[in-house]
């Protein structure tokens, strides 16, 4: 279970104060694969982070029984200036797994031979997804946090997504920002609408993109 | 109860030590790459600055004063203020430079603070023991008359040092003005280092002065060690644990704060 009790968010800069959430409270449990919705500026990714521990609320609770992968987005989880072996060597050590495992599983995964040597910060955003997902499905969480990245991704990425992560390991928790309807309707059970500062769990999924649509 | 809290603490203090081991080697290979003498460029910058103004000293002040050999004095007060400094450019804005790891949870701010000042502090003991076994040769260096003392010094002289770094770092975060102030603090911080004088050379009003820097105090532990009953030293021990204690409380609670409001990209 991911339990958000009374989760509030805001960014204070320069004298400007900007509330994003106010008072979240949402539950994700076991086997949920649940679909976050929201216009641009919502809340997706802010509620991501605070969820997967990147940033912290400014007040309420977030209460982890399982374990959450870091936020797989554009941004984050590596160090622009190390190679991807040098990341997943330094991602394998804080994990504490095998770095040899691991390394296969990302060599295998990813399909990106050679460029594996080059820093991180020359890959296009498909190939730090394709990174970033390797890394995560090789570690096993039960709760995968995935900001956007998803869709990025060319068909053959998508196609292995969808064997690794939807068939696979039907029993994990997710949790997945996105825009695109057809996405969440043919993968999620559930979805959340975040719209002013709150968050509704809807467990009819379509119903929930008939009201995001008309946000 | 207790067994599971134990348990628990030694659980986390091991994540803890794995965190810190792997940010360290992110840290050497980004800051030194894999060519040349890698990671031993970590050692030639205190090693030059202590040799360099070690000569130009030997040939302004003469070869020895008071009757210790001036290279050896000053380079057994360059290399821990090298330290200082090194350590206090590396914690501002240490969140930011590594913000996008703040992505795993289980790195903690501290953990960036921590792994770039153990990284100085092998640099600059490599550099000193390196220093000394080349001076040791050349005769100029006396073997430490009293090895624990000067171990004891050193430690205390870099735990002060930490508990610097560990507010800084924080407060860099908070304020851009701080950051401003840094480089004019360490240049006035160096009378008040022990750099360049025991402090029996003193008068004995300005000596009770010189005494409150916890740095003084330390140096002159450093240095009894070194040369023993040729020099005399002042110091109290309490000093610099005080000082560094309350240094380091202060520090971990803005952490504390600074991660409560910290933005990460």
């Amino acid at each position: 279970m991911i339990i958000c009790s009374n989760l509030s968010k805001a960014y204070t800069h320069g004298g400007q104060h900007k509330q994003v959430l106010n008072g979240v409270n949402l539950a994700i449990a076991r086997g949920d694969r649940v679909g976050l919705l929201g216009r641009n500026g919502a809340g997706k990714s802010t509620l991501i982070k605070l969820i997967g521990g990147v940033e912290m609320p400014t007040s309420g609770k977030v209460t982890r029984s399982m374990s959450v992968s870091w936020p797989l987005g554009f941004a984050g989880g590596f160090q622009g200036s190390l190679t991807g072996f040098d990341n997943a060597r330094f991602i394998a050590r804080i994990y504490q797994r095998e770095y040899s495992d691991i390394r296969r599983f990302v060599e295998d995964f990813t399909e990106m031979g050679k460029q594996l040597r080059m820093p991180v910060k020359t890959y296009s955003s498909g190939m730090r997804a394709r990174l970033a997902f390797a890394l995560s499905l090789a570690i096993e969480f039960d709760c995968y946090l995935i900001d956007e990245i998803i869709l990025v991704g060319d068909q053959n990425f998508q196609r292995k997504c969808q064997a690794e992560m939807f068939e696979k390991r039907q029993d994990r928790s997710m949790l997945v920002a996105s825009h695109s309807p057809d996405f969440i309707r043919s993968f999620c059970n559930k979805a959340v609408i975040v719209h002013e500062g709150r968050a509704t769990l809807m467990n009819d999924v379509d119903e929930a993109i008939e009201q995001y649509d008309r946000l | 109860m207790t067994n599971g809290r134990f348990s628990r603490l030694f659980t986390s203090w091991a994540v803890q030590v794995r965190v810190i081991h792997a940010l360290m080697i992110r840290e050497l290979i980004t800051r030194f790459g894999r060519e040349n003498i890698g990671f031993l460029w970590i050692m030639a910058e205190p090693l030059l600055f202590a040799g360099l103004v070690g000569l130009v000293w030997h040939f302004s002040h003469g070869a020895t004063e008071h009757g210790v050999n001036v290279i050896a004095f000053v380079a057994t007060g360059y290399i821990p203020i090298t330290l200082f400094r090194h350590g206090v450019a590396r914690s501002v804005a240490v969140f930011t430079a590594n913000q996008s790891l703040l992505y795993h949870r289980q790195i903690k701010i501290v953990d960036f603070i921590l792994a770039r000042f153990i990284i100085e502090l092998l640099g600059s003991m490599m550099a000193y023991l390196f220093m000394a076994v080349v001076l040791i040769a050349f005769d100029v260096f006396p073997i430490p008359a009293d090895i624990g003392l000067l171990i004891a010094g050193w430690l205390i002289y870099c735990l002060f040092c930490f508990s610097l770094c560990l507010i800084i770092g924080p407060l860099s975060e908070i304020s851009e003005a701080w950051e401003k102030f840094i480089p004019v603090t360490t240049y006035i911080m160096i009378p008040f280092s022990g750099l360049f004088y025991m402090v029996s050379w003193m008068t004995p009003n300005f000596r009770d002065f010189l005494l409150m820097s916890p740095f003084v105090n330390g140096m002159e532990m450093m240095r009894k060690g070194i040369w023993g009953d040729k020099v005399t030293a002042y110091y109290d021990i309490w000093n610099p644990i005080i000082c560094s204690a309350i240094g380091i409380m202060i520090g971990l609670l803005l952490c504390r704060r600074v991660r409560r409001i910290l933005t990460v990209e």
